[in-house]
């Protein structure tokens, strides 16, 4: 019965899957028309659709972001155009209009650290895979150092090698992920947002953050974040002003 | 600042100078007799002795009758200062016994008040003295040149004269003449019988609109009347807006011969028009205990505080005997008498930058980093210090925003005083240079000077910057663009190109949905990780097997070598009847034959005389040996008897030990 059942799910899952594909596609192609026609809401509303059923891809905020930059909305411009780049690393045209609409906003943001620069010629998912290799490596080398009667030099060094390379690994990851481009990282999407001493309105203004700025979230009280800041300061900013990056 | 110190030491300056003189000269007196004696003869050390102890009793006599003579100085904090500034005249009265200050001092043109005393004791080479000094408060009504006359102090018996004192008063900057003879500085009234009092001091007279004026509010009270303030002191009046209170300070102060504890508010005042007010009056409400009033004539004895039968309300026993009887509660109003203070308006024509403040400021000014990329934040910090209306003081201006984008400036004030009307306002400005620049643009602030009565503007100075380059990303779009744009010719062209506008819609979407997690977050990164950890489970299996296989093999060689070493042992011996001895000799061969045969694995049981010689390929001799010695073997075991003799010969057990130690 159960078996049956699993089946019945694999067929449906089998079958609907390419319909649901095709429905994306034809989705992404209607408001790629509107955003051609100069029907820039619209195709926001669109790709924003295509967003919330999951269909993510660098491409789809890509143009969303695009969208957004055409009705001078430059935080949420800014804001698609980092989703892109956090889905795609290399993603050229998000790069180059992620640009444009930062000199545009003139948004600010917040500096990398020298290690965390030199950490990042590889993503995490680099550094998670390697991380992983390095450790079955690791395992299997000392496997065998336990199990042979005579010590291998080789062996030893191809443990100590994979060892080596998976805490490297994993302090990159740990350093990646709270960084700058971390999953705390967010970005203003209102304006004339003004960072704050305190969780109130009427509180002494620690800096002013164009729309697209970025921030670091650093903890949450009710509807105010409090957040790293471009320039090494820190501020409260509320919690509608400001979006994450990573879904 | 000088000051001008005058010391009169009439009771014993002729006394003194006598002994003095008596002790300088008399030891002198007394050398030459004994260097003339030396010289000549000898001369008797009693003598010697003598004069020197006399001296010394002199010396210390003239020094004890020193200390002991009354001496009364009198100095001015300051010989120079301003209309409407005060200062402060000490009387200090050095000498044993009470001594009887001037109880008013009145000069034309100063009021001089008692404000306190205080007295010292001093031991000094053994010397004991003591001084009092009698404080009193002078405030100027008038410019010019005054002379405190000398007053005369009554020290024990003696009469004490102060030297005569100059002070000379100078016009306050800003005020003018008319309302210098006004002279709106204070005002005092005294209520509910003498024993409170509030003083409203606001030292200037005059004022611009917004400017910050210090107002000091006195409150005294009798201490025994045990005072309690129920209302704290407030400014009343109209057209102005005054700061938070701030007590500064509490003090003991005798003024007109009676005790007060004086309270010191401090605040500032910012008049917001111009015309001319009244400041006040201070307005307040305390609870203090009086005596009950008695219905009966009063047949009490007078108190000692009511030295001049004035009906003072302490004469009453109550107070030198609290529990006598019950004192009554009551609620008195303090109130003093309102000041007036002209405003006059700002001047016209204030410069661009000018924000309102007004007071008299200085600006430092900092730049961080000093070397960034086009488009790159530069944290510009002002710091405007000095004394005025801080609340009015806004960020400095940037005197030429051109190829420069500024952000909202934050500002943060540290106040060095209690009012804030010194200290500190800290501005940070974000400013990002859009094209190359050599320096910080110029900030300006400007402020009014009531002093000098003109609008000041401060410039911050040239901050040197490095701007490189333009940023590299827009570089990457500008090459990406059509090549239809004309090369921009210079820098200048550059920031006024038109803005460059983003790159084209992507329309092909990936067939697979991506995701924002880390990959290790991930279900499929773990179960991944299931492969490599199954291979080494298997891994680890087939290890663990092949090791168990090793074992046995290793335990099984190891017997059949036992076996066969026990048996060559036993051959060895020739104990044993023919059928055992060819039964062991046999097996022998048997187990030889299987340990020969390694990882074969031969069962020793199975093996015969073919499968030994091939094993260890024996020569047509050795095989026929081998044969015979298994057919023995076998007559021997299953016939029970043997065709030849009962006994084998040593030649036999020789050829079958050589055929066996040759199975190699």
């Amino acid at each position: 019965m159960k078996m049956r059942a699993s089946l019945i799910a694999f067929l449906f899952c089998a079958l609907a899957t390419p319909s649901l594909f095709s429905q994306a596609d034809a989705e992404f192609a209607k408001a790629n028309q509107e955003f051609a026609q100069g029907h820039f809401k619209e195709a926001i509303s669109g790709y924003e659709a295509l967003i919330h059923s999951g269909q993510w891809s660098a491409n789809v905020f890509y143009d969303l972001g695009n969208a957004y930059f055409r009705t001078g909305d430059f935080g949420r411009g800014i804001l698609n155009y980092e989703r892109a780049l956090a889905l795609e690393r290399h993603h050229p045209e998000a790069t180059a209009n992620l640009q444009i609409a930062r000199d545009e906003a003139h948004a600010l943001e917040i500096q990398p650290s020298s290690l965390e620069r030199y950490l990042q010629f590889a993503n995490i998912n680099q550094y998670s895979v390697a991380a992983a290799t390095a450790f079955w490596l690791a395992i299997f080398a000392m496997f065998a150092l336990i199990l042979k009667r005579r010590r291998s030099a080789r062996a030893i060094a191809v443990s100590i090698c994979c060892l080596l390379v998976l805490v490297v690994a994993m302090y990159a990851i740990f350093t990646l992920e709270r960084g700058t481009k971390g999953q705390a990282l967010a970005v203003v999407t209102g304006n004339d947002v003004q960072a704050r001493l305190a969780t109130a309105d009427t509180a002494n203004s620690v800096l002013a953050l164009p729309p697209g700025s970025e921030i670091k979230i650093l903890s949450t009280r009710g509807d105010w974040i409090y957040a790293a800041l471009p320039n090494n300061l820190r501020g409260w900013i509320p919690a509608k002003n400001a979006e994450r990056v990573r879904l | 600042m000088s000051s001008e110190v005058e010391t009169s030491r009439e009771f014993t300056r002729g006394l003194c100078r006598g002994i003095e003189s008596l002790a300088s000269r008399t030891p002198s007196a007394a050398l030459q007799p004994r260097l003339r004696s030396e010289r000549r003869c000898e001369v008797g050390l009693n003598t010697l002795q003598r004069i020197f102890i006399t001296a010394f009793a002199l010396v210390a006599a003239a020094q004890f009758a020193r200390a002991d003579s009354p001496s009364v100085t009198a100095v001015l904090s300051n010989s120079e200062t301003v209309v409407g500034g005060t200062l402060e005249l000490q009387i200090k009265v050095t000498g044993p016994g009470d001594a009887q200050p001037p109880e008013e001092i009145s000069v034309d043109g100063l009021e001089i008040h008692a404000t306190g005393q205080s007295r010292q004791f001093e031991i000094h080479n053994f010397a004991t003295s003591s001084s009092v000094t009698y404080n009193y408060t002078i405030l100027p009504f008038r410019a010019g040149r005054f002379t405190i006359p000398p007053q005369t102090v009554r020290a024990g018996s003696k009469l004490l004269r102060t030297p005569e004192l100059i002070l000379n008063v100078a016009d306050a900057p800003g005020s003018s003449a008319g309302a210098r003879q006004s002279r709106g500085r204070q005002s005092q009234s005294v209520s509910a019988g003498d024993l409170l009092f509030a003083e409203l001091i606001v030292p200037k007279k005059v004022a611009y609109v917004g400017e910050i004026v210090p107002v000091q509010i006195r409150m005294g009270f009798d201490p025994r009347v045990r005072p309690r303030l129920i209302e704290p002191p407030e400014i009343t009046g109209q057209g102005f807006t005054a700061q938070k209170l701030q007590q500064s300070g509490q003090t003991s102060e005798t003024i007109n011969g009676r005790p007060y504890d004086v309270v010191t508010y401090k605040t500032a005042i910012a008049a917001a028009r111009a015309g001319k007010f009244e400041v006040g009056p201070v307005k307040g409400k305390a609870q203090v205990i009086v005596p009950r009033a008695r219905s009966a004539p009063r047949s009490r004895a007078r108190s000692p505080f009511d030295l001049f039968d004035l009906d003072d309300p302490f004469s009453d026993p109550f107070f030198s005997n609290p529990f006598a009887q019950m004192g009554e509660r009551r609620e008195v109003d303090i109130k003093s008498e309102p000041v007036a203070l002209e405003v006059k308006p700002l001047p016209p024509s204030a410069p661009p930058s000018f924000s309102g403040a007004i007071g008299n400021f200085v600006m430092t000014t900092d730049a961080k980093p000093k070397s960034v990329q086009v488009g790159d934040p530069i944290t510009v910090t002002s710091a405007i210090s000095g004394r005025g209306n801080f609340d009015r003081v806004n960020a400095p201006a940037i005197e030429d925003e051109r190829g420069w984008h500024k952000y909202p400036p934050s500002s943060k004030f540290k106040q060095d005083d209690e009012v804030g009307i010194s200290g500190t306002k800290t501005f940070e400005t974000v400013l990002s240079p859009n094209e190359k620049k050599q320096a910080v643009p110029v900030l300006a602030f400007s402020y009014f000077d009531p002093a000098k009565e003109q609008y000041v503007t401060l410039r911050s100075e040239s901050i040197a910057i490095t701007v490189q380059g333009g940023a590299p990303a827009t570089q990457n779009v500008a090459a990406s663009q059509p090549a239809s744009a004309s090369p921009a010719p210079a820098v200048a062209a550059q920031s006024t190109q038109k803005p460059q506008d983003i790159l084209y819609q992507l329309t092909d979407r990936p067939a697979t949905v991506e995701s924002f997690a880390p990959l290790y977050t991930r279900p499929v990164f773990w179960t991944v990780q299931l492969v490599p950890l199954l291979g080494l489970i298997g891994f680890a299996g087939w290890k663990i097997r092949r090791a168990r296989i090793d074992n046995r093999e290793r335990r099984r060689f190891a017997a059949l070598q036992h076996e066969t070493s026990e048996l060559m042992h036993k051959l060895r011996r020739n104990a044993g009847s023919p059928q055992e001895y060819y039964a062991e000799a046999s097996r022998v061969v048997r187990l030889k034959t299987a340990l020969a045969s390694g990882s074969g694995g031969i069962d020793p049981n199975v093996v015969d005389a073919e499968t030994a010689a091939d094993t260890f390929k024996l020569d047509a001799d050795s095989r026929d040996q081998l044969r015979r010695l298994f057919e023995q073997s076998d007559e021997w075991q299953y016939s029970g008897a043997h065709n030849g003799p009962a006994t084998i010969s040593p030649e036999s057990r020789r050829e079958v030990l050589e055929l066996i130690k040759n199975l190699k």
